[in-house]
This record gives C-alpha cells, structure tokens and sequence, in this order.
C-alpha cells in the first residue's frame, strides 16, 4: 500500500494528470480511504513541491502544473469522501478590491493555495467591501485574501476590515492583504492578521493562520 | 581641395529583421481585430464603434487594421519637451536619448541613516533635486510613494513637490480624470497658461492598461484628458511575458503593441496630432520569484525589438527603461543590471528612458544608484558616440612630431593631448581608477559610500533656480483646495 501511495505522490510531482488518476483511482478500489489517499499521497506531494519550490528546484508553471494535477485526483476521491472527511486544509476567499483590476499575484496566489489544499473562493477583481463580508458569511471563510496594486485603493482594505467587524464575522476569522505597494506596517496598521509578499509565503501565511485556527479548536 | 570626413558611425543594437518586424506587426492587428480588447468609459466606446469597431457579445471591442494605420500617420514623429523655464530641453525623435527616474516606490535608502524605510514627500524632493543637477539625468518622475500624504492627494504632491524642487521636464503619474486635473491647473501655472503649456509642455503623463487588452476606466479618462490638452502621453500596458502576456518573447510583444495601438487610435480619434510616445513595455514575470524583473536581459532585447520597429515601421519617439535592478542593495548585481540595460537602451536608439535608480523591481530607490547611473549614462555615450575619423583625430602629424622630436616629447606633454583628451576620453568620477595604495590610503571607500557622499555632496550644494513667489503661491492654494 506504501507502494502506491508513493508512486500517487511520483505521479503528481512529475505533474502527469492520467497517471495520477489512474492510480488514484486504483487505490480506491484496493480499499484504500479516501481520507489516506489525500493526507499521505496527494497532500504530501504537493508538501514536497513546496519545498523544492523554495529550494529553487522547481519553477511556478512547474507547481502549477502539479496543481492541477492533484485537482484531478480530488475530482477522482471526491464520489468516495463522506461528510465528516476535511477535504481541504481550510477555505479561503480571496478577490482584489474595489478600484483595482489587477489580477496576476492574486490568481497565482490563489492557485497556489489550492496546490496546497486550500478551498479556494475567488471573488474576482474589483470587489466592494459589502460582498467580501457576504462570501466571508456564506461560505464560513476561514481566511480572507485581499490584494491591491495601486496605492490608491489600499483605502478599501480599511474599509473592508471595517464591515467585516460591523458584521461580527472577524471573530474567527484570518485576514491577510498583499499586492506591490502593502508592506507589513500597513498590515499591523489596519489591523489585518498577516501580510505575504509573494504568493509562496502567502501559502505559509495561510498554513500558518489554520494552526491558529486549529489549535484552540483542538484545546476545546 | 580638403575632402569630407568620413562619417562616424555610431555603434547600435539591431535584433530584429524586416520579416520578424512585419509578423509580430501582423501578429499585433490581428490581436485588435480578431480578440479585441474590454474598455470602461461609455463615451469612447461610443466613440470607436462609431468610428469603425465593432463590439463583440463577448463585451470585447474589435478594431479594424487602418484605424491604427491612421492613427500611426497622425500622430507626431517628434515630441519636444521643454524645462520648466520654457526652453527647448528633449526632442524626443530619432536616435536621441533622454534618461530619468521612475515614480512610486514603496521604500527608499535614507541617504544619512543608510536605513531602508518607507518614501516620504520629502524623498521625491530629494530625488527632483538630484535630477535637477545631474548633467545626464534628464527628467523627473515622482520616485516615492510617499506615506505622509494622504492617498487619495497622492499625485498631487508629488508633482507639486518635483515642481518645487527642479525645472527639468516632468514626467508623471495620475490617479484618474479628477487629479490629473489639478496637475495639469498646476502644470498651467508654471508655464503661464494653458495655451503655453499646449506650445512648450513640460510634463509628460504616464498611464499603464492593463494587460491582457483591458482599459479600466480611470486609465481612459486620463489618455483622453492628455489627447484633449495635447499633454504628451505614453501609455504601455504590464504585458510582461509569462504574466500578462505569453511567455515568449514575440507574443508578449504582439500583445503589448496592440494594447499600446489600442491606446494611440482611442488618443488620435479624440485629437489628431496630439503627442503619443510608442510604448509599449515588455519585461518578464521572474518565474522563481513572480516579480516582474527589472534586471532581465529580455526586457533590455524586447525594446531593442520596439526600438527596431519604431525605426523600420512607425516612427513614433519611443519610450524604455534603464538603470534598474532586482538587486536589494547598491551591490555588483545593482551595478552590473544597471548599466546592462543602460548601454543598450542607448544602442536602440530609445528615447525617454525611465525608471533609472529603482532597486528591488521598482519597489525601493536609492539616491546612491542614481549618482552611480548619471556616471553610467556618461560611460556608455562614450562609446556609442563611436570613433570620429579625420585628420585631426588620426593625428599623423602629432606621431611624427612626438617620435622625431630631439627633446624626448611625449604624446602625454603634447598640445594635441592637451587640447583633446577631455573629449577622446571619458573621464570618470565615481568610478575609481587610482592605485590599490593611493586608493587606501584615501579612506578605502567602495562604490556604495563615494555614491553616497556624492548624492548627499550634491543635496547639500546644489540650488535649485527658485520659481517666483506668485507661482510658489497660486500652487499652494491649488493644494488647499479641498
């Protein structure tokens, strides 16, 4: 069984999406669950590119590439999940605000945190305040993504803290921002929960906020 | 009868053949009619449909080929920006090259405390400043974001702050229609009016699309505000490749050239023969890092690419980038990136070269690199200046004096030395050439700290020529008003 989990783990870092599937599949019905299948082959690929990410062994089509390819395999496992399996790290809304149309960093960041096992929900660009506090409600995000290129709409991530404190969904809630002009003041400074320069750390960033999360959780 | 010199050739950088030009040319039209791009602003959709494109289900608008034909025939082949005291200062056309710094970093180096830290107002004074004495910087942007203004004034400031602080020409950054206004009521009043503005501009307006083919409509408003005002204006859009263009080189290019003729017929249609550079701009998204580089050699190959097209197919003055780098610090990355693409924008034959002293991708600039780059710009002029061939640069007279002379004569005591050597050589002053010892032995400084000393030299000594006090006046009350 350690076998096929590890030729899974093989297939998704080479980033052979039929492959992967296949064996996915196979291990499904070799009576393997689900769960397992997830946590100790997919999940622990996409830990393995991380880190070569980092090391600079891998370039970012090459982890995007590998993405995909464990999307594919979820679409195989999802028939098999039940109710009570996570099948996801946690869930992330994320959008640029209101103003700004930019959206290369937050698309990448947003395929890298669903790469990484995050339930991704991308508002899109130019996002007023109002609706990231109803997707924050409606899907019980985890964490909120907001990012801004010009200067000049910086303002919103404000304002957006602001509603979403107005609506008492900060409580639980993890936000970080990002984008070229935010620094990490900016984000002690407006009160945000993180800042993450690129979209790499921004997967840090989000691991780090489910510990968080998670921990307190667990004490109770 | 004394016959012709032999004309100098001037050393330059081709990189693309007439085939290559026509494809990606073809490639460019093609995008506009078949794909089309989305714009924000009713009155200039009006306008292109009315004008022969078409707006797709999709919401895309397609333009048809002999629009931007037109429009490349309307647009001027020169560009002259003037100081702000009126004269004649960049005739932006041909081979000539005018370089200047970048607007809106995050972070500067404080040139006393050698601390990283974010721009304030002050910082875009400084750099204006140093623009305004460095004999080959030519032009201002804002340099800083500042975090002492408040954001939405932002450009304002900026440009009232490099008004105050140099008489260069501007080039500058807007947020929208409302305060590329004011700017322009600011720009009014050191010019003495607007038509004096309109005769002899001073400023020169920035604006990016975005890439793939989007025009938001605040980037409209401003490219119609300019056309109708006859600011001069440049308009690229962030098609760098593998971001928001195609990873290859040729693509991205395509791409960045049809959102650039996008912009020059939406510009033309509202007012023929108003100033438009050819700019589009095309880096690379770094694919380790996913920042746009600053340091990429293909940034420097695909404006050699422009600047082949620009000669070749469309005439329009050209704008670039030059003296960047990735690097964090005033290092030999920052050095070696910096002058990578400040001798090749000169090899191009570009023409407003912008973005000189921005470290870190654009995200922190430094005053150091900015003395280092004036120094750079000299250097490479030296060599595409070429080698001047006549009698008086052969000097076949001077080696038969020197090699025949009873009186152990050098070429070094020889008035031809004396008369030429300011000339012949390029004569550095920051870049150190002096004995290991003598070097030591006058405080071992490295690059950093004699850039260092120099830009705060110059900050120190330098007086900028004051404006009048009713100028100074009439811009402060234009800042106070709400």
């Amino acid at each position: 069984m350690e076998k096929l989990y590890i030729s899974i783990t093989e297939g998704l870092i080479s980033g052979d999406n039929e492959k992967t599937e296949e064996l996915t599949q196979q291990a499904l019905e070799s009576g393997l669950q689900a769960q397992d299948i997830l946590d100790k082959a997919l999940l622990k690929g996409m830990e393995i590119v991380g880190a070569r990410f980092k090391n600079g062994e891998m370039y970012i089509p090459e982890v995007l590439k590998c993405a995909r390819t464990m999307h594919c395999a979820i679409d195989v496992l999802a028939p098999y999940t039940s109710e009570n399996d996570t099948n996801s790290r946690g869930s992330i809304v994320i959008g640029t605000v209101q103003g700004d149309l930019h959206d290369i960093g937050k698309n990448l960041v947003g395929m890298m945190c669903e790469g990484a096992g995050f339930e991704v929900i991308d508002l899109g660009i130019d996002i007023k305040a109002q609706e990231f506090v109803k997707a924050v409600e409606k899907n019980g995000a985890d964490i909120l993504a907001m990012s801004a290129l010009l200067t000049t709409t910086m303002p919103k991530m404000v304002e957006t803290l602001h509603m979403l404190e107005k609506a008492g969904c900060r409580e639980n809630l993890k936000v970080m921002i990002g984008g070229a002009p935010v620094t990490e003041d900016f984000a002690n400074e407006i009160g945000a929960d993180g800042f993450a320069p690129n979209a790499a750390s921004a997967v840090d960033k989000a691991k780090e906020f489910m510990e968080e999360i998670e921990s307190p959780r667990a004490a109770a | 009868m004394r016959q012709l010199d032999p004309t100098t050739f001037r050393p330059r950088l081709r990189v693309l053949n007439r085939e290559q030009m026509l494809s990606i040319h073809t490639a460019a039209l093609e995008i506009l009619e078949k794909t089309g791009f989305r714009i924000e602003h009713d009155p200039t959709l009006k306008r292109l449909v009315n004008s022969g494109c078409r707006r797709g289900e999709d919401g895309f608008v397609r333009m048809p080929s002999y629009l931007v034909e037109e429009a490349l025939r309307s647009a001027p082949r020169c560009i002259t920006l003037y100081d702000q005291a009126g004269h004649a200062f960049m005739p932006l056309t041909d081979g000539n090259f005018f370089y200047g710094t970048g607007s809106d970093t995050i972070f500067t180096y404080d040139a006393h405390t050698g601390e990283r830290r974010r721009t304030v107002l002050k910082d875009t004074g400084n750099f204006a400043r140093l623009v305004d004495a460095l004999p080959n910087v030519s032009f201002s942007m804002s340099m800083g974001n500042p975090e002492d203004v408040p954001i939405e004034r932002i450009y304002v400031h900026v440009f009232a702050e490099m008004v105050r602080e140099s008489n260069k020409p501007i080039v500058f950054i807007a947020d929208s229609g409302t305060d590329i206004e004011k700017i322009h009521q600011i720009a009014c009043v050191v010019a003495g009016g607007e038509e004096a503005l309109k005769e002899k501009p001073f400023i020169l307006n920035y604006s990016e699309a975005i890439s793939p083919l989007q025009f938001p409509r605040n980037v409209v408003e401003k490219l119609v505000f300019c056309a109708e005002k006859s600011i001069p204006i440049c308009l690229p859009s962030g098609c760098n490749a593998g971001g928001g263009g195609p990873v290859t080189l040729a693509g991205a290019l395509a791409l960045g050239i049809a959102e650039n003729f996008a912009g020059l017929v939406i510009h033309q249609l509202v007012n023929k023969g108003a100033p438009f550079l050819f700019a589009p701009n095309v880096s690379v998204l770094d694919m380790a890092s996913s920042v746009v580089s600053y340091g990429a050699p293909e940034w420097s190959l695909t404006q050699a690419a422009l600047a082949d097209m620009r000669d070749e197919l469309y005439g329009l003055p050209i704008w670039a980038f030059a003296g960047s780098t990735d690097s964090k610090i005033l290092d030999a990355q920052a050095g070696a990136e910096s002058m990578f693409s400040i001798i090749t924008a000169m090899l191009c034959r570009a023409n407003l070269i912008h973005d000189v002293a921005y470290m870190e991708f654009g995200s922190t600039s430094s005053l150091e690199s900015l003395v280092l780059a004036d120094e750079l710009i000299a250097m490479s002029r030296q060599f595409v200046e070429g080698i001047p061939v006549n009698p008086s640069t052969l000097a076949l007279e001077v080696v038969e004096r020197v090699t025949k002379s009873s009186e152990n004569a050098t070429f070094l005591a020889d008035e031809h030395t004396f008369e030429n050597f300011k000339e012949a050589h390029f004569l550095p002053n920051l870049l150190d050439r002096r004995q290991y010892e003598v070097w030591a032995a006058d405080g071992a400084e490295d690059t950093y700290t004699r850039c260092n000393n120099e830009a705060r030299r110059i900050l120190e000594e330098h007086r900028v020529e004051p404006k009048p006090t009713g100028i100074l006046k009439e811009i402060e009350s234009i800042l106070s008003e709400q």
